[in-house]
């Protein structure tokens, strides 16, 4: 671990547990987070176990099999719904279970023949119902969720890593490189971040899978959102510089390697940690809103913004798909901003300075 | 005007892009509201030419083009034609009166009718749908009944058509409509300040010669002979002289918001331009057209309030509690789900449902393919992605079986087009033979086709028609079957149309819009001028230095020496038997050669309107593309009146849900 707990640190975190709101938001959130690990094995249309012929099949994690794997007489991937049917009215033993919820996110699954939305339906088991093109709200609303988390937990990764290397470069080591990445700064972060990345991602080639743009977005949206975090970083860092405690270290003859990891970083723990959530909630909210105005994931990629665009335009015919992709976006932003509330009071340094 | 201007003809992917695009600047920006009257312009220096000087100079120094002729000049043998014979277009039932509330998304750029930002959707209002021509194709008949001529005559073996004028015709700030307009029509349209290269090049290279042999009597000389040769001629607006005396190099900025006058109905008060919020045009009390015979029974509202809402949604909402008076059903969630034939408004007969077939040109939808990329060049894989396109789901599936399967890039054009194609069925196993034969043969693990190489079968399908993305995610899924993968790249319509422009694209989803023409062109689009510099040698074997040709309508890259003398031949043919049997074998080649997936075409239009706009008796004309475009409808005031009251009360009439099949098509 980069930093050693100190007794400090770990009468946070107690006060952390303490603030149960923010706590049990947390673990929600971890839950939400490590359920959708493993997503595949609760919404997708692959099978979890296929038994055919005496043979078993776990078709989740492998490559793709085609229908005639399976006796059916097509050479694309399998549909396992039919699948099912069939060895139901075979009744030879053979048998396949399926996901809870049995449909991929970027699959065409109409209720009534025709590509509309449909409402709710357990039977079926489109829980939330259909968006305007039948693919299932539930399945989507997961994989976008997921998406966005995952996309802003590396947002997070990266605005920190950059944010806090330069911040503390420029409060460390200060003098002319200060005052120049000040002024970078300063230009930097006066480009508007929303249509610098709209104009820059839509000049990158699709040729790229899904994934790779994914990260592509990812990267030109930390590029326009770094600056941020260099600040507070720089002040800390100043801060932290010029109390006695560093001075001594630096006489006692320490490197600067030694007294940046070992005694400014960790003191400076309190700035990064309440920071997070709100960088957090800001990365979600951007990624919602590009994917709103469509100039975010590429499609068929599932996301909330792209559903919650669907349901403002289907209002009144549909509203089962802007309640879903609403509430969705209200608890994961509730969440992440109670955690946040819980970390900097548990951070706050007036709690312990209190005279009594 | 047939003026198959690069942008326009991208006007459906415009529109698209203009959505998204100021939905986007509402949220950003919170933009709206008045901005600066820029009406007012610095006064031109003392001692610039005015426009009419420029003109004359310019008529001076190109003898050749304008000519000044007597009377006596006009040949004796000319058969005149004036259109007599054709029906009248508006209803004997029509009622003057009432203000139509229409919406547009995006407040226009400009009052100009050329130059930059000029080509938008607005323009249909000030000049498209609006303006008299000289004569216009009727919309029943295909000939041409008379606007500003009274009468034209052709002569074939001068390629000249001569046209007399109406005297009585006027613009709409009084003055006459003169042989001088048309004249200047000319100098105005290849002048360097209007900032339109498209205009310049088209006024200089498809007319060679204008003559003037009175005030009234005009010719206008085209350098080839076509069957089509009286629509260059006539679907022609003119220039107003008069209003352009400060014509100059600054013209862009100084017409920028002044409102051109019009040969039309209706035209716009310098107080009714209410920048980012409306525009109302008012009808011309006094037009000069209003009792003649094709025109009289049209143009029936008294003013069009043209207020801006920035999305369709809100425009939807807007209409269904009667702010707006129409609004366009076409769209399949529309007809069945947001106003279905059971809603109360509808049921209670407030709101009229009215589906209309028409026959005319459609557009292209379809996969354009470009053929100088890896892979497309080979034709076993353009075969193979034909048969791997599920437009059958989609038509059936997302667009209800409303629409039709397209069966070549030019239906609607009757004996032109071709009797027997059909585009290729979904067929996965078809498609897996092609792809073998091409060397795709091993799926691999996610599904899709490999060659020997390793190599994916994977093409970029890049569109601009944003609403349409649904389509394409359910084409991509429908592929993936076959072992095809397309990877769908969504951009604003702009630039995905600047990125086909420059071929840079693998597939493309779009369509060029049709005009209604009487023969399909096949120039801008197959030929190997369009694709290549040099694409041919001599010999009319390849060319291996040849360069990939930019911003040409060829999105294809065709490049067929066969097919290029076919063209040629088709271009300079003025037999109308030969140009239909060159044409079926130019569809074939293309056919044969499988670079296009024909999607789909509309043969229909449909709208909900209120009960107040009332139609003509079988509600529109056979070739009209939209239920306004023709202004025969009219606004009834008392009825409107009586409906508010009615619904006020709930009182109900009986509703109305009307198809007019009369002019529909066998597909």
């Amino acid at each position: 671990m980069l930093f050693k707990l100190n007794p400090q640190t770990t009468k946070k975190l107690r006060r952390f547990r303490e603030i149960k709101r923010g706590y049990y938001s947390f673990v929600i959130l971890m839950t939400i987070i490590v359920v959708s690990l493993f997503g595949e094995l609760l919404i997708n249309n692959r099978a979890l176990v296929v038994s055919y012929e005496g043979e078993l099949y776990f078709p989740t994690y492998t490559d793709f099999r085609p229908g005639t794997d399976f006796g059916f007489d097509y050479s694309y991937e399998t549909n396992y719904r039919d699948l099912k049917r069939r060895f139901e009215e075979e009744g030879q033993g053979n048998w396949v279970l399926l996901p809870l919820v049995p449909y991929s996110p970027n699959e065409n699954h109409s209720v009534t023949g025709i590509y509309k939305a449909d409402p709710p339906t357990a039977e079926l088991q489109h829980y939330l119902g259909t968006d305007t093109t039948s693919r299932d709200i539930l399945a989507r609303l997961f994989y976008g969720t997921r998406i966005a988390l995952f996309f802003s937990l590396g947002f997070l990764g990266a605005v920190y890593a950059i944010g806090i290397s330069v911040g503390s470069a420029m409060g460390y080591i200060g003098g002319w490189f200060d005052l120049l990445f000040q002024r970078i700064i300063e230009i930097w972060s006066n480009i508007p971040f929303l249509y610098m990345v709209i104009i820059i991602f839509s000049v990158i080639p699709a040729a790229y899978a899904i994934s790779t743009r994914i990260v592509i977005l990812l990267v030109v949206m930390v590029l326009f959102s770094w600056t941020s975090m260099t600040y507070y970083m720089r002040t800390e860092t100043y801060k932290q510089k010029a109390r006695d405690y560093v001075a001594a270290a630096r006489i006692i003859g320490a490197s600067n390697t030694r007294i940046i990891f070992h005694h400014v970083l960790p003191n400076t723990l309190a700035t990064m940690v309440t920071f997070m959530p709100f960088t957090i909630v800001s990365a979600i909210t951007a990624v919602t809103a590009l994917d709103f105005l469509g100039f975010g994931l590429p499609p068929p990629t599932p996301s909330l913004g792209e559903l919650l665009k669907q349901g403002t335009e289907n209002l009144r015919t549909a509203p089962w798909i802007v309640i879903s992709a609403f509430t969705t976006l209200v608890v994961l932003l509730t969440l992440v901003t109670f955690i946040g509330e819980a970390v900097r009071e548990s951070f706050d340094p007036k709690k312990f300075t209190v005279y009594k | 005007m047939k003026v198959l201007n690069p942008e326009g003809t991208t006007m459906i992917n415009k529109v698209f892009a203009k959505l998204v695009l100021m939905g986007l600047m509402g949220l950003l920006a919170a933009c709206g509201g008045e901005t600066e009257s820029t009406t007012t312009s610095a006064p031109v220096p003392e001692g610039t030419p005015s426009g009419s000087e420029q003109a004359q100079q310019f008529y001076a120094a190109n003898p050749e083009f304008f000519s000044f002729k007597t009377p006596a000049d006009v040949p004796t043998d000319l058969v005149w034609e004036n259109g007599s014979h054709l029906p009248e277009i508006g209803s004997p039932n029509a009622k003057k009166g009432g203000v139509q509330y229409e919406a547009m998304q995006d407040y226009p750029r400009t009052l100009r009718l050329v130059g930059p930002d000029s080509n938008g959707a607005f323009r249909n209002w000030i000049l498209d749908n609006v303006a008299v021509k000289l004569a216009h194709r009727h919309p029943d008949n295909f000939d041409f009944y008379p606007g500003l001529a009274t009468e034209w005559a052709l002569s074939e073996e001068t390629r000249t058509v001569y046209m007399k004028l109406d005297p009585d015709a006027r613009w709409s700030d009084g003055e006459p409509v003169t042989a001088d307009d048309y004249f200047f029509m000319f100098f105005f349209n290849r002048s360097e300040h209007i900032v339109a290269p498209w205009y310049n090049n088209w006024y200089s290279t498809q007319y060679t010669n204008i003559s003037k042999y009175d005030d009234y009597t005009i010719s206008l000389t085209m350098p080839e002979m076509d069957p089509d040769i009286l629509y260059n001629a006539l679907e022609h607006t003119p220039s107003p002289e008069h209003f352009y005396a400060e014509f100059g190099p600054d013209y862009v900025e100084r017409y920028q918001w002044r409102f051109v006058p019009t040969t039309g109905a209706y035209y716009v008060k310098d107080e009714d331009i209410v920048k980012g919020r409306s525009v109302t045009l008012t009808r011309d009390t006094n037009w000069w057209a209003k009792d003649k015979k094709f025109w009289k029974n049209r143009y029936n509202a008294d003013q069009i309030y043209i207020s801006v809402v920035r999305d369709s949604a809100k425009m939807f909402e807007a209409f269904k509690i009667g702010d707006l008076d129409m609004f366009g059903l076409s769209l399949a969630e529309y007809w069945y789900d947001k106003l279905p034939d059971s809603d109360p408004d509808v049921q209670n007969g407030y709101i009229h449902k009215s589906v209309f077939y028409n026959q005319r040109p459609r557009p292209t939808w379809g996969l354009w393919m470009n053929t100088s990329r890896a892979l497309l060049e080979n034709q076993d894989i353009r075969l193979g992605i034909n048969y791997a396109s599920n437009w059958d789901l989609v038509i059936e599936r997302y667009f209800r079986g409303d629409f039709q399967r397209m069966r070549t890039p030019h239906d609607g054009f009757v004996e032109f087009s071709h009797p027997t194609l059909r585009a290729r069925p979904f067929d996965i196993g078809k498609a897996q033979e092609h792809f073998a034969a091409a060397g795709f043969t091993q799926r691999g693990p996610d599904g899709i086709l490999m060659n020997a190489e390793g190599q994916k079968l994977s093409f970029t399908l890049t569109s601009g028609a944003e609403p349409l993305a649904p389509v394409l995610t359910i084409l991509k899924e429908e592929a993936l079957k076959a072992g095809l993968d397309l990877r769908i790249e969504m951009l604003d319509g702009s630039a995905a149309f600047k990125k086909v422009q420059e071929k840079q694209h693998d597939i493309y989803f779009g369509a060029f819009g049709a005009f209604l023409e009487m023969y399909p062109r096949f120039w801008e689009t197959y030929h190997s001028d369009n694709a290549y510099d040099d694409a041919f040698l001599e010999d009319g074997s390849v060319n291996p230095d040849r360069q990939i040709k930019v911003q040409t309508n060829n999105l294809e890259s065709m490049a067929i020496y066969e097919l290029d003398q076919l063209i040629e031949q088709y271009d300079a043919s003025s037999d109308k038997q030969e140009m239909i049997e060159l044409g079926h074998r130019m569809m074939e080649m293309h056919h044969d050669y499988a670079s296009f997936v024909p999607a789909y075409v509309q043969s229909f239009y449909r709208v909900g309107h209120w009960r107040w706009v009332k139609f003509p008796e079988g509600f529109n004309h056979k070739h009209s593309d939209t239920s306004g475009e023709l202004f025969v409808h009219w606004i009834d005031t008392e009825l409107k009146e009586e409906t508010l009251a009615a619904r006020r009360s709930g009182q109900t009439f009986e509703p109305q849900i009307n198809v007019y099949d009369q002019f529909a098509e066998e597909l």
